[in-house]
């Protein structure tokens, strides 16, 4: 059991993946009546959350009337987040209703909250809020900032479910259903943003916790990618010399990477050809991109605190903590050959949308160990899930593999698989 | 003595004498013998110039010996304590080493940053620089980035080196040095970037300084943002270039002094300055790559990273012990450069204006203590440019 079990906010995902492709189409039409209703109640929440600080801070516990309004605008938002990103298919209650969504939240009833924590709750959920920002779930951030010309615009993110809502849009549109990997990344944006915001507005005390494996530990996990992480994953302890310089340090590997790549993106076309024309990639251009992959984990998973020692210069497997398993060269299809650089567009937008995840990860995780001299591991396993899905897109682009990368946070079920569990 | 012994002392001998030939060879310059007076600095400077600059600079001086000494215990420290962080390795041995090596320089940047930091804050107290605090911090962490890539690059060469060849590497690994200081002499005026000189009559001077010292169209460019007036040659070939800071072409400095300014820089491409330091570090590479392999041998010699530590120290103190001599050279050029200056502009009015704006400006003490003129400064003193310029003048009112 993951610590994660044991937050007193849960999500429950109870959809099946179908969707209807007529609500599809006109999702963001349908849910206007929604951000309106959001709109005002979230007005009568402002001055709720007040009013509960001011309660909770006094008494030590949140008044029950209170805690029931609040907790039931979480799990209301939870639910129109779920449905604006396609995590769901049903159209949502107005009231918050639980048990009633496929994609629903379990909250905890009133209990005692330290009142240090509860008084400097504003400062304490800046970077829980960061997070959940590029993640896009409630309580994303929305900072009006002035740009050019004195337009407002929005900023902050909520790039992943966003990403995964808009792809999934167009597979539902074709197929009728959303795809396994798109919904469960976005239910976990809805999730953690859930964890969020009751945290905001007083509902629990317990921080978020950003473990995507702990977060839909009942949701079942999907087949496994030949692309897989392996290595120590409980091997949390960070040099604290090391995390002060890490961007320094980690400069001659940028260099050195941008050199590779330069060469990888070259000998990429020849493969290409090669591929296409024979089927297979020759032996000795899936070695050297094989070696390119991996070294670029271990650049990215020492870059990004992920993983603690200094990485070597020639991507070996079984060198680094973070590691990868890749597939031997195989047949490949030809038609997914041939047009693979159009294919890993939406992946390559994931793998964006992630990427912007990961960087707050590490700079949170940069602060985590500077002070404990360890990662948190809820951040740790976040860092890994994008790492992961990066690796599997590079594989995907340098023809390591056909198999199209896997947007689930979810590792693939199968028992050469490392679990990422708590650790003891 | 056995015949070996003696081949060796012979060997010696010759390799001694070839680099004599070649220090002789890189010393001869073209000022003449021109026996400066001694001038008095009170005679130039007020009496309120010469207090402040004195008090700046001992300032200066202390804030040096504090980070020279801080310097040094850290990496005393950390050759004695550092190799315990090859733990957190996972790069094989040569990666190792670049890890240790990058993080004997990250402990340095450490225990120098409060002198930094004080720098700024004396400049700024004397109204010297508005720069902040913050941005010399993070400055100096990110360049530590740009250092750590040559830092490992050296690494590598001399690792790679020690492998195969134990303590011989240095012999190898000397050229490769050399050759990356070329490389680095040629690439660096691609880096400073700048624009060109707005000034109609500087850039009409600066063609004619061109024509007189011999060095056809090199670019004059101007380097904006910076603190202090300043001005540098660079580039080797296609790549020469001068750069004037952007605080030396503008008041209180004049025209006709930022001229004396372009034909000094012009005056060390003229007489191949870039060139001939290349030339210095050559000769200086090869004993001290042999010098760092001496002083590493007892850890087990550069192949083995758990060498590099001791080696920054080596480094580092060998440094430390060649700056009289380094300093030496650069005023030796400096001098040449100031002399084909005059005798390029004829303007010791110029030159003597331009050197005495220096003082208030930069608070330069203009005669400073022996121990600081051999440690510190990398350029004659101001009072020695004035009397060279003194002497010009003097031959020039001579000559028919």
């Amino acid at each position: 059991m993951g610590r994660m079990n044991e937050h007193p906010i849960r999500l429950s995902v109870e959809d099946d993946l179908r969707r209807n492709r007529l609500t599809v189409f006109f999702r963001l039409i349908l849910a206007i009546p929604h951000f309106i209703w959001a709109f005002i109640w979230g007005v009568a929440v402002f001055f709720a959350a007040i009013a509960n600080w001011f309660a909770t801070l006094v008494a030590g516990t949140p008044p029950a009337s209170l805690h029931r309004f609040l907790s039931a605008y979480v799990r209301y938002l939870a639910h129109l987040n779920a449905y604006i990103w396609l995590v769901a298919n049903p159209y949502p209650g107005f009231v918050g209703e639980e048990g009633e969504y496929p994609i629903d939240v379990t909250l905890p009833p009133p209990a005692v909250q330290e009142r240090w924590k509860v008084l400097l709750r504003i400062f304490l959920m800046l970077p829980a809020l960061f997070l959940s920002a590029t993640l896009g779930g409630v309580g994303a951030i929305r900072a009006p900032y002035r740009g050019k010309g004195g337009r407002y615009g929005g900023g902050g993110g909520g790039a992943l479910s966003a990403v995964c809502g808009i792809l999934g849009w167009f597979a539902v549109l074709a197929t009728g259903r959303m795809p396994k990997g798109l919904r469960d990344a976005g239910a976990y944006s809805v999730g953690y943003g859930a964890q969020v915001l009751a945290y905001v507005l007083l509902v629990t005390d317990r921080y978020p916790n950003s473990d995507p494996t702990a977060m839909l530990a009942g949701v079942e996990r999907p087949p496994q990618h030949p692309v897989y992480l392996v290595g120590d994953a409980h091997d949390l302890r960070r040099s604290r010399v090391l995390v002060f310089f890490r961007l320094p340090l980690a400069i001659p590997h940028l260099v050195w990477l941008a050199l590779w790549t330069v060469v990888a993106i070259l000998v990429g076309i020849v493969n290409w050809f090669a591929t296409l024309f024979a089927g297979t990639p020759p032996r000795s251009l899936h070695r050297f991109f094989a070696a390119y992959v991996r070294y670029t984990l271990h650049v990215y998973a020492f870059l990004f605190l992920a993983a603690n020692p200094f990485p070597g210069f020639v991507g070996a497997a079984g060198t680094y903590p973070l590691d990868l398993v890749l597939p031997e060269p195989t047949r490949q299809n030809r038609w997914v050959t041939g047009f693979r650089i159009f294919l890993a567009v939406p992946a390559y937008l994931v793998n964006a949308a992630l990427g912007g995840t990961l960087l707050i990860a590490a700079i949170l995780t940069w602060f985590a160990a500077l002070v404990t001299g360890s990662a948190p591991w809820g951040l740790r396993n976040l860092s890994a899930y994008a790492l992961r899905y990066g690796a599997q897109f590079d594989a995907y682009v340098f023809l390591l593999t056909d198999r199209y990368p896997h947007a689930s946070p979810l590792e693939g079920a199968e028992e050469t698989q490392p679990t990422f569990d708590e650790p003891a | 003595m056995s015949r070996r012994t003696a081949a060796g002392a012979a060997v010696t001998v010759v390799l001694a004498a070839v680099w004599a030939l070649a220090a002789y060879g890189l010393w001869r310059s073209s000022v003449p013998d021109l026996h400066l007076p001694r001038l008095d600095p009170r005679a130039y400077f007020s009496p309120e110039q010469l207090h402040d600059s004195a008090r700046y600079s001992r300032g200066l001086r202390l804030l040096w010996v504090l980070a020279t000494v801080a310097q040094l215990g850290a990496l005393a420290l950390f050759a004695r304590f550092g190799v315990r962080w090859a733990r957190e390795s996972a790069a094989g041995r040569a990666g190792t080493g670049m890890l240790l090596g990058m993080l004997g320089f990250a402990l340095v940047w450490a225990a120098q940053l409060p002198f930094a930091v004080l720098e700024v804050w004396w400049g700024r107290h004397n109204g010297l620089t508005t720069q902040s605090y913050l941005a010399v911090t993070l400055g100096n962490w990110l360049a530590l980035g740009g250092t750590f890539v040559f830092l490992c690059f050296a690494l590598a060469v001399v690792m790679g080196f020690a492998g195969p060849l134990g303590d011989w590497w240095w012999l190898p690994a000397a050229p490769c040095f050399i050759a990356l200081a070329l490389l680095f002499s040629f690439v660096t005026p691609y880096l400073l970037g700048g624009h060109r000189l707005d000034d109609p009559g500087l850039r009409a001077a600066s063609v004619r300084l061109e024509r007189i010292e011999g060095v056809q169209h090199v670019p004059i460019r101007v380097v904006e943002g910076m603190n202090e007036p300043n001005a540098v040659a660079t580039g080797l070939g296609p790549s020469r270039r001068v750069f004037l800071w952007d605080t030396i072409v503008e008041p209180p400095f004049t025209n006709r002094e930022v001229r004396v300014v372009i034909a000094h820089e012009l005056g060390h491409l003229a007489h191949n300055h870039i060139w001939r330091q290349v030339g210095w570090y050559a000769l200086f590479a090869f004993p001290g790559a042999f010098l760092v392999a001496l002083g590493t041998r007892r850890r087990g010699g550069m192949r083995r990273p758990e060498a590099v530590p001791l080696s920054l120290l080596v480094l580092v103190a060998l440094n430390l012990v060649a700056l009289p001599l380094r300093n030496l050279i650069t005023r030796h050029m400096e001098a040449e450069a100031d002399w084909s200056a005059l005798r390029a502009t004829r303007d010791p009015v110029g030159a003597r204006g331009l050197f005495e704006t220096f003082v208030p400006t930069t608070l330069m003490q203009p005669d400073p203590p022996t121990w600081d003129y051999v440690l510190l400064e990398n350029h004659p003193t101001i009072m020695q440019r004035l009397s060279m310029v003194q002497a010009y003048a003097a031959s020039e009112a001579q000559s028919p």
